[in-house]
């Protein structure tokens, strides 16, 4: 793979976010963004003290060589939740690979909900992600990544190309949760129990800052309520996860979905509350 | 390896006698054999072989390989910093725990085993303190002993990998269930992918310490709400 050529139609992006929180309202302190990535006017649907944020993707997807560099800050108390208008797909290239790196730090009593829409990963794509958070005692992170190989809807499966997503969570110089997911795309790998095991979708929900009593693992196993998928939770030693693999990215997102809003409102003094956008 | 009573060691490290338990788990196995997903000894093979290919063992024994070396530079810092790595890539509570329980079987074995005079001791106490505090992870364990015993990293390598297989192998033997012989003939047909897999892991850089893990995870989270169980969560 030679990644020193860059096609010219590749993208250079970024996006430095800071939020603050001053008398009950957290704000954006600063914004800086760089195409094809865009910041959207905040909104606050449920009152000033949770800022609701949109990143969007100008481009319409993301191509081999495109390098994409995410910085997000929360300062101390500010409370916020940023997701993405649509799907992202990430389109076929001839072996050169896309990356996204997304950096969060979240200040004490701060919490981020970071909340993506999926990803569509086309065949013979190569694709690298990584998403580290750090946090500092008493902040929380929860985030979901839901991702489909293939377009499965027109018979394509992930047959060639590569995939891989790092995805760490540090409180100062200790690992909260480590999770290097890789998929080299192969027809093996393609019906692999270890890999998708002939699903195309996969998805992870986590919630890392604080742990989570065995009560509350129950409740999110009950939570899932549909059928022809593969489902487990399990607790950190700080925090909770959840695991889909099946066909659907609603049925994922739907149970997911729910999970949050329980974490919301039995550990956040949250209500229910889905953004706007989806 | 030219020291004879190095490799006498390494049997004894790799032996299923070992008191540390490992007996007792499945590794998601028995999850899968309930499901329907491992039906007989081809299966096990396959799910074995892209374990140690894609799956979380590559990854264990490269830290155990990291661990190994660090002992070696006598860096303990660097031996709590994988150990604790380790542990945030387990999430998995049973996988998490076992991996614990095991380690700290282990290290307790060592502590009580008269030192041979003629192996100098190759870590101080504080560093078996620290580790059993904070969790010690069975790769971890194995590596503070393989460097004690002086067996060489390599080798090392092999032996918790094709422990780990035997292990593997004879929970499937009573899950699936299979022969006796059915599974001896799986260990020696499995020996090609363990050693493939130990070449890779050898060499493998930080930054693919990376896995296929959907099915493990899955099968150890589905494992701890199974009803009825013939192997420890």
């Amino acid at each position: 793979m030679n990644l020193e050529v860059t096609p010219k139609s590749s993208w250079q992006g970024q996006l430095d976010l800071c939020f603050g929180y001053q008398n009950g309202t957290t704000q954006i302190l600063s914004s800086r963004a760089q195409a094809p990535l865009k910041l959207q006017r905040p909104f606050y649907p449920e009152g000033n003290a949770i800022c609701h944020s949109v990143i969007l993707h100008t481009a319409g997807g993301i191509v081999g060589g495109d390098r994409l560099l995410l910085n997000i800050q929360l300062e101390p108390h500010a409370q916020a939740l940023i997701t993405t208008p649509a799907a992202t797909k990430v389109y076929r290239s001839n072996q050169v690979e896309a990356q996204q790196s997304v950096h969060i730090q979240v200040a004490e009593s701060a919490c981020l909900e970071w909340l993506p829409q999926e990803a569509i990963i086309f065949n013979q794509a190569y694709y690298r992600q990584d998403l580290r958070v750090d946090l500092v005692e008493g902040a929380s992170w929860l985030g979901w990544e839901i991702t489909r190989f293939g377009r499965s809807a027109r018979g394509e499966q992930f047959l060639a190309g590569e995939w891989r997503s790092h995805t760490e969570v540090w409180q100062g110089d200790h690992p909260l949760w480590i999770d290097r997911q890789w998929l080299p795309g192969s027809a093996a790998t393609v019906q692999s129990l270890h890999g998708l095991a002939d699903y195309p979708v996969v998805g992870t929900f986590a919630w890392v800052g604080q742990s989570v009593p065995p009560d509350f693992v129950q409740q999110a196993r009950q939570a899932w309520m549909g059928d022809s998928a593969e489902v487990g939770v399990t607790r950190l030693t700080k925090g909770l996860v959840c695991r889909y693999r099946g066909h659907s990215t609603t049925a994922a997102r739907k149970w997911f979905t729910t999970v949050w809003q329980h974490i919301r409102q039995d550990y956040l003094n949250r209500d229910r509350c889905i953004p706007r956008v989806w | 390896m030219n020291d004879d009573s190095a490799l006498l060691r390494l049997f004894q490290l790799t032996s299923p006698a070992l008191p540390v338990g490992a007996y007792s788990y499945s590794e998601g196995l028995e999850y899968l054999v309930h499901q329907g997903q491992l039906p007989n000894a081809a299966a096990l093979q396959e799910w074995l072989h892209d374990e140690l290919m894609l799956g979380a063992i590559r990854m264990d024994a490269a830290v155990m390989v990291r661990a190994y070396q660090a002992i070696q530079a006598q860096d303990w810092e660097t031996v709590l910093r994988w150990n604790r790595w380790l542990s945030a890539t387990r999430e998995a509570e049973e996988l998490r725990l076992q991996n614990w329980q095991m380690g700290r079987s282990l290290l307790r074995l060592l502590e009580g085993l008269t030192p041979d005079p003629a192996l100098p001791q190759s870590f101080p106490p504080s560093l078996i303190e620290t580790l059993l505090k904070e969790g010690c992870n069975f790769a971890i364990a194995y590596a503070v002993i393989a460097t004690s015993w002086q067996i060489t990293g390599f080798v090392t390598l092999l032996g918790y990998l094709h422990s780990w297989a035997a292990n593997q192998i004879s929970a499937g033997i009573k899950l699936i269930p299979l022969g006796q012989t059915a599974g001896q003939q799986l260990l020696l047909d499995l020996n090609p992918s363990v050693h493939q897999a130990a070449l890779q892991i050898w060499d493998l850089p930080d930054d693919s310490l990376e896995s296929c893990s959907w099915g493990l995870t899955l099968a150890a989270m589905g494992h701890e709400t199974q009803y009825s169980r013939l192997f420890r969560s």
